[in-house]
């Protein structure tokens, strides 16, 4: 039985005609055409598919389509009207991916921590981010832009 | 020399892009979401779905196969089987069908495949496919398998196509035999004041690229074949399917393979694995693109996984630390197809003794099929595997002589060259240096205390070195073109998975062409339009594509001159550029921008044009590699064209009664040539141990009694996360320019996890004067060794 | 990988209206929480509801409320809503200390507590402060409200004391009568997000009383009555410890599983005991480790 849904992505207001057993993940991805969440593993192990709901961070490969009904959402794409944020041009002057696979959900997981706690401890750091996995980098240059942006803002 | 030439000297001399730590070139797309992966890009609303139906049996004759029911679901738009495809593919030995035919010979080999309109019902009409199987003995174990009158996994193993340099034998399972024989090993055990002999274990590991692997196929009603796949491999890509579909009419014009970026590689997207499916199957749904997706658990079993190996180690050596022999022989698990994975056993036979100058060696590499899954490539191609053996022997073997391990090493170590094992003559490189500052960097030597009672430190070191592996002719290609404004646009073929390769060549072009690293893009592959590459593997790019990026640079460079010689008539040899213009040194008014000229060409005074579009081609083969030696000893050929060496050492605490590993402290020293890119070559040091001490510590594969993986999923098959980091790590470049390199570079990628493995036994031993010798330390396997009183643990 | 198994999906916005759907398709409907591990279930088809009922329209179901010297923990309320209550970490602490170990922060901003126990699985992390808090389950079937103590909640592997046609409206935590300190010791492979091989929770109270419970180590999560009975009204010394440590053994049947062997997990419960009951007390004492350091 096909529902009608609404939510707000990226600031936008948009409908999407899903089945009660759709993923969100797959949702976005095929059918707004949000890419930047990844499929990683689709079992909640890995963060690639990290979205901002409602402000905080969730696995959308664990949500269904019809729970997104009314709520809003933000991914990478939509973190910013005007250019990058701090945290983005932190994660390029610190190499802070490198396949870059990871990146999008890494952001948004960061993001989401420095919102509540904008001067984090590398402790607090490390685990706002624990959840998503990489295996590029080995963290620590991801952890250093965090900790950058941090040491900026008052 | 006259004061132009001085200037144009200063100029040559001055490193203004190579060296400098530039931010990444595709940063803002990776950042922003942007970056497009396979899996990201639109391929209408006609894209057709498909659902595996793998083998249930570790080894088996199909007895039939029924697709009448899946056939019926709406929705789905074909079934195939492995007999719609009977066409053998491999790299560098042919030993594996598109689909498997009468036989399985491993736990989720592909058996049948369905093709929807959506997922779900491929997923539902998958299960309905029947297959009947008569089930055969299988063999798991890669020493049951070399037993005499062994089950033949490949009973015509004989007659299967090669490249020349494998020797497989026939009615064995012993898919390829490398041998290398050096001196008189009777002899050297005999000046031996010291022998040890023992055995180690490195298990199966997986390459957990956060992007599985992914191909989408389409053959479009004009018989054009393209596939888009997130693979290091494009262009080998392409040759692999026109030789496996050949068959069916295609040659390499009809194909066309679209790599844009992809989410890892660490070798398992080398060569072809499951994008032959997206291949073949878009030939029988003409019009319509397909996309096989490999989900987590099939990234884990049916790709290629890291092979396991057993190592038989014996070394003699003298009092005063000169190693006199050296026997080895090494036995690799690697599952039923090893069509990539032989070259693996083969590569690291030629290198299995180690960065050591020694009279006396054996080595006896065996490449053994089993009914596990196929095994392969993996960073560090065997070198990861096998140098756990050799470093670990080499500390032990230093304890007994009573030397310092470091010295010891030093001391055997090859200088620039020495003759390798196989009669060619190793590169200069950096070995003590790298080995004196990671032992500098963890106070080597120096007895540490914990502050908990509970707890013991250790330290361990570990030297390590590579070659890159590849035929002797695997090139590189590069074409190099302007824009309006001067920007430039690479087209090559190599794959940045992460490394940062897209960079580095952007910065060897602008240091030619002067042209800045924003104003240059470089592109992803796609083989009808970017130069050739053989495969991103090996660690070799940066070497051998930057070498042609650098000859690409040159010839444009040389076009620019051509160019303004024939508007100003300038002399060539008195043009240099500089900040984005030619420049004279015997007119120092002269000073024309690129961007006025390298498309449109420049206006003479008639009011005609002098040259056009520049357009820079490079090539770059190692011409002096060879893979022809003999086959019983390895001597002659020089089949390695460089090694890259380096040292890690680390520091460690262990907690006595839980058996948990902190890592306090790590170092790691490579001798990458020149740093192209400093922090990219960090990068690879951080990444690369971190990866390392995940096999070393953490990931643990186990298998089931049919051999089929227990755990193909993150949630026990564990990667380290964020919290899992040393407190410290100090990344070490030493350069010692590699005279082929470009700016003297040579690779890094691999080199980074080798010494993980041992440094970590070594520093356990240290602690607790315990010898692990088996991969993984897990907690629990050290916790177990304590309790049980042991000091040696297999 | 896309979700074959076909469903029908509700969303009811009161109580009555979720108790009666549940009590119309019975074990044939699933509830809908947080979903962290009722969507990878039915993704791996180990579960195949006709009905997946989502309770997050009930408004009610999210009330967090510590009230009369209890708290209450409606269904919806999410692991991360329960560690950033000041008055449940306060009062709580061995509770926080082991939520915080659950998962992942984006895992834990969505999976509630009660979708956690009712999973039942051994291995489950709030098992043990709930067991030493001496919690207890309310729920709701069409005839009416019960109240289970956690103790009789966990029946199996994977199974609760639910009938068929019930629902968990909520848990109600009693504070601890007296002062007390608490250690959740979780064995993991690593640092990182794991699944527990040995849990430990730990309560001790001003006068020397203790409780303690133990999960993963056997098909459920349960007190350990018979260290308990050791413990009680005793100083912890060292002497003290060791004999606890030696009756882990009759307290405990850890299995062998891909994680750990049941031999490790032995040993480790009872280092993991020792140090936990150490940490408890030095807590209660305002010393020791802070909540949210591992002893192990
Ligand atoms: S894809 Fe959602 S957590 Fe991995
Ligand atoms: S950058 Fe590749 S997974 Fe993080």
């Amino acid at each position: 039985m096909k529902k009608m849904i609404t939510f707000t992505i990226n600031g936008e207001l948009r409908s999407v005609e899903v089945e009660p057993n759709d993923i969100l993940l797959h949702i976005l991805r095929d059918k707004l055409g949000v890419t930047s969440p990844k499929i990683g593993c689709e079992r909640g192990d890995c963060g690639t598919c990290t979205i901002l709901l409602n402000g905080k961070s969730v696995r959308s490969c664990l949500m269904l389509a019809v729970e997104a009904d009314g709520q809003e959402i933000i991914t990478v794409e939509g973190l910013s009207d005007d250019g990058l944020t701090p945290l983005q041009d932190a994660f390029i002057k610190h190499n802070s991916f490198q396949c870059g696979f990871c990146a999008p959900g890494m952001i948004l997981a960061a993001t989401e921590l420095l919102e509540k706690n904008p001067h984090p401890t590398k402790g607090e750091v490390k685990e706002a981010i624990a959840g998503n996995l990489c295996r590029c980098t080995g963290y620590e240059p991801i952890i250093e832009a965090v900790l950058d942006v941090s040491s900026q803002s008052n | 020399m006259s004061q132009a030439n001085q200037i144009k000297g200063k100029i040559m001399e001055e490193l203004k892009y190579i060296g400098k730590s530039f931010p990444r070139i595709d940063g803002k797309e990776k950042v922003t979401g942007a970056a497009q992966y396979v899996d990201d890009l639109e391929y209408g609303p006609n894209l057709l779905h498909t659902e595996i139906v793998e083998s249930t049996e570790p080894f088996a004759k199909i007895i039939k196969i029924d697709t009448s029911r899946a056939e019926k679901v709406p929705g789905v738009v074909t079934v195939i089987t492995g007999k719609d495809f009977p066409y053998k593919f491999g790299l560098y030995m042919k030993d594996r069908y598109i689909m498997a035919q009468d036989v399985v010979r491993f736990v989720g080999e592909q058996v049948a495949a369905v093709i929807a309109r959506d997922p779900k019902t491929a997923r539902r009409a998958a299960k309905l496919v029947k297959v009947k199987y008569e089930p055969l003995t299988p063999v798991f174990d890669q020493m049951e398998a070399i037993k005499k009158n062994p089950i033949l996994i490949h009973p015509d193993l004989g007659e299967y196509t090669h490249v020349p340099w494998f020797y497989p034998k026939a009615k064995t399972n012993i898919a390829h035999w490398k041998k290398v024989r050096l001196g008189d090993m009777e002899k050297g055990f005999a000046e031996a004041d010291v022998i040890l002999e023992d055995t180690y274990h490195v298990p199966r590991y997986a390459h957990c690229c956060m992007e599985s692997h992914i191909a989408v196929g389409k053959l479009d009603q004009a018989d054009r074949l393209t596939v888009w796949s997130s693979s290091q491999s494009p262009h080998t890509q392409r040759h692999l399917f026109a030789e496996a579909l050949a068959p069916l009419g295609f040659t390499h014009k009809d194909i066309r393979v679209i790599t844009p970026f992809i989410g890892g590689g660490f070798g398992g997207k080398a060569g072809v694995t499951m994008e032959i499916l997206a291949a073949a199957f878009a030939t029988k749904v003409k019009g319509n693109p397909v996309k096989v997706r490999w989900t987590r658990a099939q990234e884990f079993y049916n790709t290629y996984m890291r092979q396991a190996v057993l190592s038989k180690l014996k070394m003699g050596a003298k009092k005063d630390g000169t190693i006199t022999a050296f026997e080895i022989s090494n036995y690799w698990d690697a599952g039923p197809y090893v069509e990539y994975g032989a070259n693996v056993v083969n590569a690291s036979g030629l290198s299995a003794a180690g960065p050591y100058r020694i009279p006396n060696v054996k080595i006896d590499s065996l490449c053994i099929y089993t009914n596990l899954p196929a095994a392969g490539p993996y960073r560090g191609f065997g070198y990861s595997e096998m140098m756990f053996g050799v470093e670990s022997h080499m500390e032990r073997m230093a304890q007994k002589l009573g030397m310092d391990p470091v010295e010891f090493r030093k001391k055997n170590a090859f200088k620039g060259g020495d003759l390798l094992v196989y009669g060619a003559p190793m590169n200069a490189n950096g070995f003590d240096e790298c080995i004196d500052r990671v032992a500098e960097a963890i106070e080597y030597g120096k007895k540490a205390v914990s502050e908990d009672p509970n707890k013991v430190i250790g330290k361990g070191i570990a030297g390590a070195w590579k070659g890159p592996a590849m035929p002797p002719n695997a090139s590189s290609s590069a074409f190099l073109k302007f824009s309006e404004d001067g920007s430039i646009n690479i087209l090559v073929s190599g794959i940045d998975m992460g490394q940062g390769y897209l960079t580095v060549m952007a910065q060897i072009a602008a240091e030619i062409l002067t042209v800045p690293v924003e104003k240059i893009r470089t592109e992803n592959p796609d083989t009808d339009r970017n130069a050739y590459e053989w495969q991103t593997v090996a660690s070799h790019v940066t070497w051998s594509c930057g070498n042609a990026v650098k000859r690409a640079a040159l010839d444009a460079r040389e076009q620019i001159f051509e160019t303004v010689h024939a508007a100003y008539l300038y002399d060539k040899s008195t043009l240099y550029l500089e900040d984005e213009c030619v420049k004279c040194t015997i007119d120092p008014e002269f000073s024309l921008p690129l961007k006025d000229f390298v498309i449109d060409g420049i206006m003479v005074k008639d009011g005609t044009f002098r040259g056009g579009p520049i357009l820079g081609k490079g090539m770059f083969m190692p011409e002096f590699s060879s893979t022809k030696s003999d086959p019983e000893t390895s001597q002659g050929g020089k089949p390695n064209v460089h090694y890259t060496v380096g040292a890690g050492g680390l520091i460690i605490e262990i907690d006595k009664e839980t058996g948990k590993v902190k890592v306090l402290k790590v170092a790691e020293a490579f001798d990458v040539g020149k740093a192209i890119n400093p922090d990219l070559v960090n990068g690879q040091i951080l990444g690369g141990f971190m990866q390392g001490l995940a096999t070393a510590l953490y990931e643990d594969m186990r298998f089931g009694e049919n051999g089929e993986i227990l755990n193909p999923n993150f949630t026990d098959y564990k990667i380290p996360t964020a919290l899992d980091i040393p407190d410290e790590i100090i990344p070490i470049i030493v350069e010692v320019p590699q005279n082929d390199g470009p700016y003297g570079a040579r690779g890094i990628g691999e080199h980074t996890m080798i010494p993980v493995m041992p440094a970590i036994a070594n520093a356990v031993e240290d602690a607790l004067g315990i010898r692990i010798k088996s991969m993984p330390i897990t907690a629990e396997k050290i916790a177990m060794a304590i309790k049980a009183g042991v000091k040696e643990v297999d | 990988m896309a979700i074959a198994h076909e469903f029908e999906y509700f969303k009811p916005e009161s109580l009555e209206e979720a108790v009666k759907l549940k009590a119309r398709y019975g074990d044939r409907a699933r509830l809908l929480a947080g979903g962290t591990d009722l969507i990878v279930k039915i993704n791996d088809e180990l579960e195949s509801p006709e009905a997946v009922i989502d309770l997050k329209g009930i408004k009610e179901m999210k009330r967090l409320e510590f009230k009369d010297g209890r708290l209450f923990i409606g269904p919806l309320v999410t692991f991360s809503e329960l560690i950033d209550s000041p008055e449940v970490r306060e009062k709580f602490p061995l509770f926080i200390e082991a939520a915080e170990t659950v998962a992942s922060g984006s895992i834990r901003n969505r999976a509630t507590l009660v979708g956690n126990i009712c999973s039942a699985v051994p291995s489950l992390d709030s098992g043990t402060p709930l067991l030493t808090y001496e919690a207890e389950v309310i729920a709701r079937g069409e005839d009416g409200e019960r109240t289970i103590p956690i103790a009789e909640w966990f029946v199996g592997p994977k199974k609760n004391a639910l009938k068929e046609g019930e629902i968990v409206v909520g848990v109600s935590i009693p504070e601890p009568p007296k002062k007390h300190g608490g250690c959740y010791v979780k064995l993991g492979r690593y640092r990182g997000e794991d699944l527990a091989q040995v849990g430990v929770g730990i309560l001790a109270l001003e006068g020397n009383e203790y409780r303690v419970a133990f999960c993963a180590v056997g098909p459920i999560a349960s007190r350990a009555d018979k260290i308990e009975k050791l413990l009680q009204g005793k100083k912890l010394d060292n002497g003290l410890i060791e004999e606890a440590i030696k009756l882990v053994p009759e307290e405990i049947a850890p299995i062998d599983d891909i994680r750990a062997t049941g031999e490790y997990r032995m040993h480790m419960a009872g280092v993991m005991l020792g140090r936990g009951l150490r940490a408890a007390v030095a807590r209660l004492n305002g010393q020791g480790p802070e909540y949210g350091i591992s002893v192990i």
